[in-house]
């Protein structure tokens, strides 16, 4: 049973940890198809839950080649820029919030777009949640619009990455959503 | 919070400023193309482990008809340097020892300044929007350009800017694959 987000930053780190609900890859590929009538206002996603080490920022920072020092140099971090530690990349943060939506939406949905912005600094060693919760839905042009709020807060429920997204799911017995993706005509 | 910028203040929203909305850069057409390689680094390192990135049999019988990327994916192939360029990485440590690793570094496809003598730049925010996914072979191509420029007034009564900048990213085909925007304060 998913914890909610609120008791989640109640526990210890550790404790946190422990109930991550990042989906392996065969449970994506038999993920069963949410429908827009499942879903309720206050309802609450899955929670990602990352405890990022030096060894994840320096993997990310090669992967898609940002040279910046401050994610893994951690003498100029601490001496030139006066940071507390290494710190996570914004745009990993970023990255992570198309997937979460995808990965909610499969397979017959869409993540259709997203809007947050980067607060906090973020460090190796904390403990790192996605979350989402449904705050509306309406139906349009034959497809399920749902509104969601959406965040990554640390151990410490510091809002690290304010949002917001809508995304796509199809009606129980609505036509496919289209791909790829035409957004509904107002 | 902030304000609709009060008439009685100096106004940032200068009609060179303004001019500005709608300008954009060059199509530019990144380096390389999407291959598998890359695409098992990055979703290895954005720790998503989803079989349409990389089982193509499974891919091949999902609704995407083949082996699918992250859009947000191709957003990091436009900085990529080229490699017929001289290393700019090299260069920004021998005009400053101190190199931040990206200050010096130029980047495709940049916007023309806005000219104003606001220099202070924080993010205001990022947004998504996402239409097809990309598929391994594609070329990717991107285009920047600024979508809207706002003037707000802080707490102080002073006048400063949101700039959004739009960057749209199609494959070869011409087809919109995901629209990115980013806005920056200047104070």
């Amino acid at each position: 049973m998913s914890v909610k987000l609120e008791a989640l930053l109640q526990m210890a780190p550790g404790e946190i940890l422990a109930h991550n609900e990042r989906p392996t890859g065969e449970q994506l590929r038999h993920k069963k198809q949410t429908y827009f009538e499942d879903v309720a206002v206050g309802d609450e996603l899955p929670k990602y839950i990352y405890s990022p080490t030096p060894t994840h920022l320096f993997r990310w920072s090669a992967a898609i080649e940002n040279f910046h020092r401050i994610h893994y140099d951690l003498d100029f971090g601490l001496n030139h820029d006066r940071n507390p530690s290494l710190l996570v990349h914004g745009s990993w943060k970023q990255s992570v919030v198309p997937q979460y939506l995808k990965d909610w939406t499969l397979p017959g949905g869409w993540p259709w777009k997203a809007r947050f912005e980067h607060r906090a600094m973020l460090v190796p060693g904390d403990v790192l949640i996605m979350w989402g919760t449904v705050t509306g839905k309406q139906e349009k042009g034959g497809m399920g619009l749902v509104d969601l709020e959406i965040g990554m807060k640390t151990q410490d429920g510091i809002e690290s990455m304010p949002g917001a997204a809508t995304v796509v799911l199809p009606l129980r017995d609505g036509p496919p959503i289209p791909y790829p993706f035409v957004p509904p005509q107002d | 919070m902030t304000q609709e910028a009060q008439h009685d203040t100096q106004s940032a929203l200068t009609p060179e400023v303004r001019a500005m909305i709608g300008v954009a850069g060059e199509v530019v057409e990144s380096w390389g193309y999407v291959d598998e390689e890359y695409l098992r680094r990055f979703t290895q390192a954005v720790m998503d482990p989803d079989p349409r990135y990389w089982d193509k049999d499974f891919a091949e019988g999902t609704r995407f008809g083949g082996v699918i990327a992250p859009p947000i994916m191709v957003s990091y192939m436009v900085s990529r340097h080229r490699p017929d360029q001289e290393d700019p990485i090299t260069r920004a440590f021998q005009e400053n020892p101190e190199s931040d690793g990206i200050g010096s570094v130029e980047r495709p496809g940049a916007l023309p300044p806005v000219p104003t003598d606001l220099v202070r730049v924080l993010n205001a925010g990022n947004e998504l929007e996402i239409y097809q996914y990309p598929n391994i072979g594609d070329k990717i191509y991107f285009q920047n350009r600024y979508s809207d420029i706002r003037e707000r007034s802080g707490r102080d009564g002073r006048a400063f800017l949101i700039i959004t900048v739009e960057t749209s990213y199609k494959n070869q085909n011409d087809a919109l694959l995901c629209i990115t925007r980013q806005s920056s304060i200047r104070r």
